[in-house]
């Protein structure tokens, strides 16, 4: 017993000093004016009182820690102690309620009135606690939830969970309408994909047999040098006009069956006379070739309607 | 006296020249096509990664890195084009049914549009494949591109095939360089589906007539395993395996006008082997329109121009979105 007192003692200053430091240079004010006057201090801001309440508690619930692992060891050793137990948690509760009604009797030395009342009433707590902490705790995904509101709690995760399935479910709806068309390819060739790779493939070979075929005709000769190239240019220009001089025979007996059958016979009196015609540069010499060639024709025929 | 007129030809000559060089073909002397690839509205991944593959089928006369802004209209880009000789735009853009490419002539139309009902990316091919093939100067050159099934006489197929003719430079059979043919592009036009397949191939040749082993001797420069022969002279005479594919592609072989690499020679015969490089697509000629993306529809796959304007006020769904994009 004695030394736990002694203990308390040595305790209740440092705490004291601590409280004290808290409140800093205001505290030693408040001091002075409480040895004053004792009801200027009742008229104290509600907020601050507030403020320093919060503090107190904070303070004190750092030092519950150290008195419950304390409290556990003397409790594993004697439940004679029991009641110096209590008196120590007296001893807490008196703490606390010096913090709270510190601006009302801090200096005072003795004992104040209220103390046996706390003892009491810490008896209860005491009780109280000990249930709490010789209650199992369960082991749920939550963990050690004190608050009654368990239930909440739960389903607020569940609901963050749903929320969350939403958003994935939505981000891959998302995703599968940007996929919307894409295919990946077999590893084999299917039938259609051979078929599209011979059609590639003939039109290839198609391509490089005309290039085999106008090329072998220009071997030796180098298109990139001016010499060569215009041997080229000249045998091209040959091919072209031979081209040219074997296709106006067609075009024209084809044209002139075409229409020989709509318009009146002689070309002049025809619709599109001069309109078909790419000559239109010698304009001024074409009547009289086709004149001509009517004429010919007309003596063609004739000759044909004498036979 | 004889400086006078050579300044002169100087001062005309050499701009011109310049000019030539970035737009035309310096042998044949054609226009070379340019080609633009972008996309409308916000894209997904995947068919960010088709836009990708898409610039990199119509190298090297494209723009491989180009960047694009929200704010950016096609007016943005039709200001670009001009200065820069760009002569196509393919547009990809992407509603809630399906993903749209459109193809289109810069300054003044015609747009094909198409919806694009699969696609396959060039990553997702090549993984498909055992021995993926990727030459070094693969995209070095403009592809050959085939068009097969067009030629049926509808207006609108002949435009595309038009159209599609006119996006990569042409070929000049007499100068064109086969090392230059590396690549192909199919388009086959299938008359019942109404759907056109779009591949990409990469050309291989390979001498016909040798042996397996041989022809890998000759490829691959490296020493061959000689441990269960007698004499060297096996290695050449031995016949390899059996299963050589050389008898079912007859129709694909081609006598080469000039050398070809190290392996292939000038008046041998060699086979033509393609191997896809992707992208895949598989699409339906949805619409043309006469403008860049806008004026009169020539052609419309759901009815003629009228019935669908009314189509379209009566529930604008698609359109209005497809529309929205092309402003």
């Amino acid at each position: 017993m004695a030394e736990e007192t002694q203990m308390r003692e040595s305790v209740k200053p440092f705490r004291k000093r601590k409280s004290g430091h808290k409140k800093g240079s205001n505290f030693k004010k408040k001091q002075k004016q409480f040895l004053g006057n004792k009801e200027k201090v009742k008229k104290i801001d509600p907020r601050l009182k507030k403020l320093l309440r919060k503090k107190a508690r904070d303070y004190n619930s750092d030092d519950d820690n150290e008195d419950e692992t304390a409290h556990a060891s003397e409790d594993d050793n004697a439940d004679s102690m029991d009641d110096d137990v209590s008196s120590d948690d007296g001893k807490e509760k008196k703490n606390l309620g010096i913090e709270i009604e510190g601006s009302e009797n801090e200096d005072n030395d003795e004992i104040p009135p209220g103390i046996t009342k706390f003892s009491e009433g810490c008896r209860a707590f005491r009780i109280a606690f000990k249930s709490i902490s010789k209650k199992a705790i369960s082991d749920d995904s939550l963990g050690p939830v004190l608050s009654g509101h368990k239930t909440l709690v739960a389903e607020k995760l569940a609901e963050e969970v749903a929320e969350r399935r939403v958003k994935g479910e939505a981000k891959k709806e998302k995703h599968l309408v940007g996929e919307k068309g894409h295919v990946k390819p077999a590893n084999y060739l299917d039938a259609h994909e051979k078929f599209l790779i011979s059609v590639a493939t003939k039109g290839v070979v198609k391509l490089f047999n005309a290039v085999n075929k106008a090329q072998n005709a220009q071997k030796g000769l180098n298109p990139s040098r001016s010499k060569d190239a215009k041997v080229i240019k000249k045998r091209r220009k040959e091919r072209f006009f031979s081209e040219l001089s074997k296709t106006p025979v067609v075009d024209t007996s084809t044209k002139v069956h075409a229409s020989s059958g709509e318009g009146p016979s002689w070309a002049p009196l025809r619709d599109n006379y001069m309109l078909t015609n790419s000559k239109l540069k010698d304009w001024d010499k074409m009547p009289d070739k086709v004149v001509h060639d009517d004429i010919g024709r007309m003596s063609e025929d004739s000759s044909s309607d004498d036979d | 006296m004889a400086r006078i007129p050579n300044k002169k030809r100087k001062m005309f000559v050499k701009p011109i020249v310049k000019k030539k060089q970035a737009n035309v073909d310096h042998i044949t002397g054609d226009k070379i096509p340019k080609s633009f690839v972008f996309a409308r509205g916000k894209l997904p991944g995947s068919l960010r990664q088709l836009q990708m593959d898409l610039r990199k089928l119509m190298l090297p006369y494209t723009a491989l890195k180009l960047k694009e802004k929200k704010r950016n209209s096609l007016k943005d880009f039709l200001n670009v084009a001009g200065p820069m000789g760009v002569s196509h735009f393919l547009i990809l853009s992407k509603t809630e049914t399906a993903p749209y490419l459109r193809v289109a002539r810069t300054p003044q139309g015609p747009t094909l549009t198409f919806k694009i009902h699969e696609y396959s990316l060039a990553a997702d091919v090549a993984q498909s494949q055992l021995r993926p093939r990727c030459p070094q100067d693969l995209f070095k050159n403009a592809p050959l591109i085939v068009l097969s099934g067009f030629g049926s006489g509808e207006q609108h197929l002949k435009l595309t095939t038009v159209m599609f003719q006119n996006i990569f430079p042409a070929i000049d059979i007499n100068t064109v360089k086969l090392s230059s043919c590396q690549r192909i592009v199919l388009l086959n036009y299938n008359k019942d589906t109404k759907l056109i397949d779009f591949r990409h191939y990469s050309i291989k040749l390979q001498p016909v007539g040798v042996s397996r082993r041989l022809r890998k001797f000759v490829q691959n420069r490296q020493v061959p395993d000689l441990r269960n022969l007698q004499d060297v002279s096996d290695f050449v005479t031995k016949a390899g395996y059996g299963s050589e594919s050389e008898g079912d592609d007859e129709a694909a072989t081609v006598t080469l006008a000039n050398d070809l690499g190290r392996v292939n020679k000038a008046s041998t015969k060699s086979a033509v082997k393609l191997q896809e490089i992707g992208p895949r697509m598989v699409l339906q000629l949805v619409k043309i329109e006469e403008g860049l993306c806008s004026g009169d529809v020539i052609f419309s796959e759901y009815g003629t121009a009228s019935e669908q304007r009314q189509e379209t006020n009566q529930n604008n769904e698609e359109d209005a979105g497809d529309d929205e994009d092309s402003d």
